[in-house]
């Protein structure tokens, strides 16, 4: 027996081109994609790494001659030197992988998060606790709403 | 027989696990979720289960970028909390209960869901985060649970609809298991949360009472929204939200709320949680051939 499909929008073929396109319409977000997975591999190996102690420790002693251990390209290994997140988002970093360089750190998520918004900490806080970003107008970049 | 009790939804926000491991109930930030929590962790207390089988998802902690299933059993003995770059969370081993996650591994593969197995692994914040938030500090977990990963990292997660499916095939799975159990199915992570870029703080609070809403009842309105509305909405981080709808597949027809908490922010997020009940249990059908065998086996 094949039960038919509950959802009324669910037919025809799959067109993934348009699917993966709808993503670049979201203002200031940065979806993860398999394009982005790709071009952050190492970057996001990188970053794992950090969840051994060991690694930390060499990591703290010396970044630069512990990045240069992976074959990462000169702009991701300067975006982790700077902690630019938004820069490394933009070079396939991942955020719950990059949370390993700032975790390392002794940043919190709230911390981190903020430094992507080009907001100051405190202000971001408010916002959140004042109930958070609205979505009006952070929806569609196209269709501005 | 084994039998799915009930259904609970519920946020895996790290600083949750902060909160409760450095003992911040009292401080004014977290007072008002401890309170939203509390009924919750009175009723689970009166309605403990024998096993939770629990819907989350890693947070690059047991899997990296090596390996990316879409969806993954954990079959094993017990699970270790894993070190997330900050050292383990000092909270008790998770215990398995490889007897039923091994034949809800090999029923699922029978009804075409083509499961990861996994033996051993360590879990992260998605999966004991939410234990903490329903048993708060015991000095062992009083269920046993059955870990249930899925990809909402890499883009494309599965769909709502798979999801959902999914739901309704652990509960065929759960029904053929000969011993007496009593089996929660939790689903975890969202609301409403954006952690990346400079749209990050997005909340929804619309879209996730929404959301809270329509999982009870016998509408299957969610199983059908498209990926995209999940970041467009509720932020990136959002998209969690399809791992509630394995728990909502797998209660059946239809659902009645028995409790449900909504709070804005914890660090990032909206905190939600939802407590449901079958009213009608029933779900389709396995509609494959070694399924339909093993149906018959049943009947």
């Amino acid at each position: 027996m094949n039960d038919k499909n509950p959802c009324e929008n669910a037919g025809g073929p799959i067109d993934i081109h348009a699917y993966l396109g709808e993503f670049d319409d979201i203002p200031g977000t940065r979806v993860y994609t398999a394009k982005r997975a790709r071009q952050g591999y190492h970057l996001n190996q990188f970053a794992m790494s950090l969840m051994k102690a060991e690694n930390r420790e060499r990591w703290k002693a010396d970044e630069r001659a512990y990045l240069d251990e992976w074959p990462m390209t000169e702009e991701q290994k300067l975006g982790v030197l700077a902690r630019d997140y938004n820069r490394l988002l933009d070079l396939g970093g991942n955020i719950y992988f990059l949370a390993k360089v700032f975790s390392t750190d002794g940043l919190s998520f709230l911390q981190a998060v903020s430094t992507m918004t080009g907001m100051k900490l405190e202000d971001y806080q408010a916002m959140m606790i004042a109930g958070g970003r609205s979505p009006e107008g952070q929806r569609s970049i196209k269709e501005h709403r | 027989m084994a039998r799915i009790t009930h259904g609970i939804a519920c946020s895996h926000i790290p600083a949750l696990g902060v909160a409760s491991d450095f003992d911040k109930w009292e401080d004014p930030y977290w007072k008002p979720i401890q309170e939203g929590f509390a009924p919750t962790q009175k009723w689970e207390a009166e309605n403990l289960p024998d096993v939770v089988i629990l819907v989350y998802n890693d947070h690059a902690s047991a899997f990296d970028m090596k390996i990316i299933p879409t969806f993954a059993i954990g079959c094993g003995e017990s699970y270790k909390p894993a070190d997330e770059g900050w050292g383990p969370r000092e909270v008790p081993d998770v215990e398995g209960h490889p007897d039923l996650a091994w034949h809800i591994a090999q029923s699922l593969i029978l009804d075409e869901f083509d499961m990861t197995i996994i033996n051993e692994m360590d879990v992260d914040h998605g999966l004991t985060v939410p234990l903490s938030m329903m048993f708060g500090k015991p000095a062992k977990w009083p269920v046993k649970v059955i870990p249930l990963a899925v990809n909402v990292v890499t883009y494309p997660p599965p769909s709502g609809n798979r999801c959902w499916a999914l739901g309704e095939a652990i509960a065929r799975a759960v029904e053929s298991f000969d011993e007496d159990l009593n089996v929660q199915v939790w689903g975890t992570g969202g609301m409403s949360h954006q952690l990346q870029g400079p749209r990050a703080g997005l909340i929804n609070a619309e879209w996730d009472n929404m959301f809270l809403d329509k999982l009870s009842g016998d509408t299957q309105e969610l199983r059908c929204i498209p990926h995209i509305e999940y970041p467009r909405e509720t932020g990136s981080e959002g998209i969690e939200m399809v791992m509630w709808l394995i728990m909502r597949g797998a209660l059946g027809k239809e659902t009645r709320e028995l409790l449900r908490f909504y709070h804005v922010p914890a660090s990032n997020t909206a905190v939600g949680h939802i407590v449901l009940e079958p009213v009608n249990g029933d779900v389709p059908p396995s509609a494959t051939v070694e399924g339909a065998a093993t149906q018959e086996q049943i009947d």
